[in-house]
């Protein structure tokens, strides 16, 4: 029934007690509820299992009377018999009953349904309230939480600790009385404290800025003050040059002097330091003084970083140049490189030394800035004319003045070892090409500049340069001394006359017959072709920096060549005498027992013939010694060799006690003084 | 520097083996007397350092010129003075002092005053001189067999002395016999030597082998330089002196080889017979260096001062 169906929706949706369809037009018709019959007041009032007992038997009896009908039917009674009629008023009893059993069951479980769906609801409307309470606690506990969380600017303030602030707060502010149980009023007093010092303080602040303003301007004011004075002070300066020069008190110069050299490289500046040190307390006549170009050394020691966008700059013009320039050989590019790698700094050194006899050398020192290496070019120059000796002309040349100061200090290698791999980049094979031009980079020249290159040492810099300073400074005015000396004595030597000193005298007899007829420079080519030095040079006691001169000393048709070796270190080493002998034939140290032995009379006894100090005479007494030992050897000859009896060439004039001595009768060669006469040693 | 130039002009002058064999000791004209192992230069494994002396003092003033070995001792004759030393001290390199301490020994010493003296070794006294040179004296010999000495000196004159007599027995002027004088070198004797019968003398005049019972010179040696020492080896006769070689020669009077060596001239030989496995032939003139023969033909090495 589709009304039945609708009315029974509405209730429900409607959800009244009254379910059923008699209650609401029972409802509808007004107010009759108490005689409305309703079912569910019926259906409180019985029991389930009542209901369902009732059920089973109602189903029981059905089926028993269905089976009587089943029955009568069989046996042929007819339909609409009375037993049948009564059977089945019985049976649509029951069915009545099992319907009605039926609603009854519908409306159980729909009452059912509804307390359910009511309690549910409650319980719905519980937890909603539970809910919204629970988010109301925890709305209210993050407000609690971020209330504690609150972190008010004043506790970034720092204040000053609680003593503190009681001790120095005035008592309006601190209010102790409250403050000391009311920790919020004692945090509000505190900031007050702090505002109040904080506003004092500031205004002390402006005006220690005020002041120092002022103080500024009034260093301003002086400033400019001293600024005007400069060119007055200038010209007091200038004006009391001629006064220091009579005094010789030289402020100005030194002063200028030590403005120049700040921008000296160091080794120079040490060098020059030690120098002046050394010629203020030793040696007054020994000056120092720099030239060369300021300007450039300061250009070199300018901050790189301007340079460096100098060059970006010109480079860029450089490169567009270049593309229409033809790019240089590389041959050019290695030159440029290697004059780069050989640059000298532009101020240079120059050191005077005086001797005593008014001749002076001045050393000039330059840097080579990528070699870390001291270089020293030299000249003499003297009081006396020095012309007139052929043989001197090495003697005093700037090239070799110096070699060999210290022994095997040749000069012509740089002794940096880190210059050998910088060489190898730029194609330098030896430095001894650029020596000439450069100058010559000695051990001692470095060791003055406080550049320590061997490991000998432990000094670097000024304590280097001071312990070598003196030693140095004395060898180089020895040499000079030495070499001027030889330069006299070679005039002299040219000129056939052996300068003997008074001193030396004693050593030789008065009475020397052989004479010196010669005296001339070898270069070391010619020296080593000569037969008769053969054994000096397998010794190894020859150098390509000595000196090598020939004497010819002469008597009658006896002729005696001599093969000198000079070391540079005259007096130091003493020279070394080769003989010949061109007398009946031709006899060398090597082949007679007695030229050998004159060789060594010549050479070894340094003691006797160095003479007074400083030993120049050496040489020239060597020379004289030959003489007399020619004379010797001439005179004793025992015999006249070609057997004939006829007066010797050479008479005896001179007096021994034996003529030879030993198994290789050798003669007397030692002179004794006063005596006179001659002995074996 | 200057020790190179020292070595560049020392000439050595006289040399002497240690009774043992294994040492030789060589004197130069500086002094010095160099003790040198011919043990340790002659091992296979010798070095360079091996050639140099293991022991170098100055004995003398003057030159060394002459070093004999006795059975204990190096006598050492410098200028005016003999000195000992103790061979047992050389040889344990220690500097030694003089010491003297011989028995039953006489040592026979020619010098330049032109006598021989004759010292007892135990008590170092004179026992006597034999005078008869007129002129200094440069070498000795002895003849054991029938005890004499024979002399040589400037005189040119080589004496015959009877030791057990102290008398002269002969005197033979070297340079009167014409085959051996050499009037443009001097009539002075620098070299005896004796072997039994035969007794070589040279210098002045020309090296020659004399037959002593006749006093007559059988063969005399055409070596160009004086000779300065000669010794009998063998069936060989070896001399040195001018020029840088040894002389090989027969009894003949063939000169059988000449060696060359180092020194420009040599002033001295020494032939070491008393050690059989350090037979050597060692030679020293005007230079720093001597030169050592394992095989009298050639030089094996040189031993440096």
């Amino acid at each position: 029934m589709s009304s039945d169906a609708v009315k029974k929706r509405k209730p429900k949706v409607i959800r009244n007690e009254e379910g059923t369809p008699e209650t609401k037009r029972g409802r509808a018709e007004g107010e009759q509820d108490v005689l409305v019959y309703h079912e569910e007041v019926e259906l409180e009032g019985r029991d389930p299992q009542q209901d369902y007992l009732l059920y089973k038997d109602t189903c029981a009896a059905l089926a028993k009377l269905m089976a009587e009908i089943q029955e009568l039917k069989s046996s042929g009674a007819k339909v609409g018999s009375v037993e049948m009629e009564e059977r089945r008023r019985q049976c649509s009893v029951h069915f009545i009953t099992l319907k009605k059993l039926n609603r009854l069951a519908h409306m159980r479980l729909k009452k059912g349904r509804d307390q359910t769906h009511e309690a549910k609801q409650r319980v719905d409307v519980l937890h909603l309230q539970l809910q919204n309470l629970l988010y109301e606690v925890m709305h209210l506990q993050k407000e609690i939480n971020k209330c504690l969380e609150f972190k008010s600017q004043h506790e970034e303030i720092e204040l000053v600790s609680e003593e503190e602030f009681f001790q120095e707060a005035p008592a309006e502010i601190s209010r102790p009385h409250v403050t000391r149980d009311d920790h919020h009023q004692l945090t509000l007093a505190r900031l007050d404290w702090e505002l109040e010092q904080r506003k004092r303080l500031a205004e002390q602040y402006k005006m220690s800025l005020a002041r120092k303003e002022k103080i500024h301007k009034a260093i301003e004011q002086k400033r400019e003050y001293l600024s005007s004075l400069q060119p007055g002070l200038q010209n007091i300066m200038q004006a009391s040059l001629p006064v220091q020069e009579c005094l010789s008190m030289p402020f100005e110069q030194m002063q200028k002097q030590a403005e120049v050299a700040r921008h000296l490289p160091p080794p120079l500046y040490v060098l020059l330091v030690q120098a002046a040190a050394y010629g203020q307390a030793c040696d007054k006549t020994l000056s120092a003084s720099i030239s060369g170009d300021v300007d450039e050394a300061k250009a070199l020691s300018r901050p790189p970083e301007d340079s460096q966008d100098d060059e970006s700059d010109s480079d860029a013009e450089e490169e567009q140049q270049n593309t229409k320039r033809r790019r240089a050989t590389v041959g050019v590019q290695l030159d440029d490189k290697r004059k780069e790698m050989l640059r000298r700094h532009p101020l240079s050194l120059c050191v005077d030394l005086k001797c005593k006899d008014g001749s002076v050398l001045h050393l000039f020192f330059y840097y080579l800035m990528n070699l870390n290496i001291l270089t020293v070019k030299t000249k003499v120059s003297t009081t006396t004319d020095l012309s007139g000796a052929v043989s001197a002309g090495e003697l005093l040349n700037s090239e070799s003045l110096l070699n060999c100061l210290y022994a095997s200090d040749h000069g012509q290698e740089t002794p940096n070892p880190t210059n050998r791999y910088q060489f190898d980049k730029v194609g330098i094979t030896t430095f001894a090409d650029y020596v000439s031009d450069l100058g010559h980079p000695y051990v001692w020249v470095q060791k003055l500049g406080g550049l320590q290159f061997s490991s000998d040492s432990e000094l670097m810099g000024s304590a280097l340069s001071a312990s070598h300073m003196e030693r140095t400074m004395k060898l180089l005015q020895g040499r000079l001394q030495a070499r001027l000396a030889l330069h006299k004595q070679f005039s002299s030597l040219e000129h056939s006359i052996i300068p003997v000193s008074g001193e030396c005298q004693h050593l030789f007899p008065a009475k020397v017959v052989s004479g010196l007829t010669r005296w001339t420079m070898m270069s070391y080519q010619e020296f080593t072709e000569l037969g008769f030095v053969q054994h000096v040079l397998k010794a190894g006691l020859l150098r390509e920096t000595d000196l090598f001169f020939m004497a010819v000393v002469e008597r009658g048709t006896a002729r005696l060549l001599a093969a000198v070796v000079v070391n540079p270190r005259y007096p130091e080493v003493m020279p070394l005498f080769s003989l010949s002998l061109h007398w009946k034939g031709e006899r060398s140290g090597r082949t007679e027992d007695n030229l050998r032995a004159m060789e060594s009379e010549v050479n070894v006894f340094r003691a006797e013939l160095q003479g007074p100090r400083p030993g120049f005479q050496l040489l020239t007494n060597q020379i004289q010694r030959l003489c007399v030992c020619l004379d010797v050897y001439l005179e004793m000859e025992s015999q006249v060799c070609d057997g004939s009896e006829g007066p010797k060439e050479f008479p005896r004039e001179k007096m021994c006690l034996r003529t030879a001595r030993g198994p290789s009768r050798l003669k007397p060669f030692k002179y004794n003084h006063p005596q006179g006469f001659f002995s074996h040693r | 520097m200057f020790i190179s130039l020292q070595l560049l002009h020392m000439s050595v002058f006289s040399q002497s083996f240690s009774p043992c064999g294994r040492f030789l000791a060589a004197g130069n004209n500086y002094g010095e007397i160099a003790v040198f192992s011919l043990s340790a230069a002659l091992s296979p494994d010798a070095s360079q350092a091996s050639q140099k002396p293991i022991l170098n003092f100055t004995a003398h003033d003057g030159p060394v010129f002459s070093l004999l070995s006795t059975d204990t001792h190096l006598l050492s004759a410098g200028n005016g003075e003999i000195s000992a030393w103790s061979w047992a001290e050389l040889i344990k390199k220690v500097r030694v002092s003089c010491s003297v301490n011989f028995i039953n020994l006489i040592l026979i010493v020619g010098g330049g005053d032109n006598n021989i003296h004759i010292m007892d070794m135990e008590t170092g006294i004179f026992k006597s001189v034999l005078k008869g040179h007129t002129d200094y004296i440069h070498c000795l010999c002895f003849k054991e067999r029938e005890e004499e000495i024979l002399s040589g000196g400037e005189d040119g004159a080589v004496r015959i002395w009877d030791s057990r007599t102290n008398r002269p027995v002969h005197c033979i002027e070297v340079f009167k016999y014409e085959e051996c004088a050499r009037p443009q070198f001097g009539k002075w004797i620098s070299c005896l030597a004796t072997d039994s019968d035969w007794m070589l003398c040279g210098g002045g005049p020309s090296l020659s082998l004399w037959h002593l019972r006749s006093m007559s010179p059988t063969s005399v040696f055409p070596l160009p330089g004086c000779q300065r020492e000669a010794v009998f080896y063998q069936d060989l006769i070896m001399s040195v002196g001018e020029g840088p070689h040894v002389s090989h020669c027969l009894h003949g009077g063939t000169v059988k080889a000449q060696i060359p060596c180092t020194p420009s001239s040599l002033n001295t030989l020494a032939l070491n017979l008393k050690n059989t496995e350090h037979r050597v032939m060692t030679v020293g003139g005007s230079s720093h260096q001597i030169d050592v023969f394992t095989n009298f033909s050639y030089k094996a090495f040189s031993l440096s001062f």
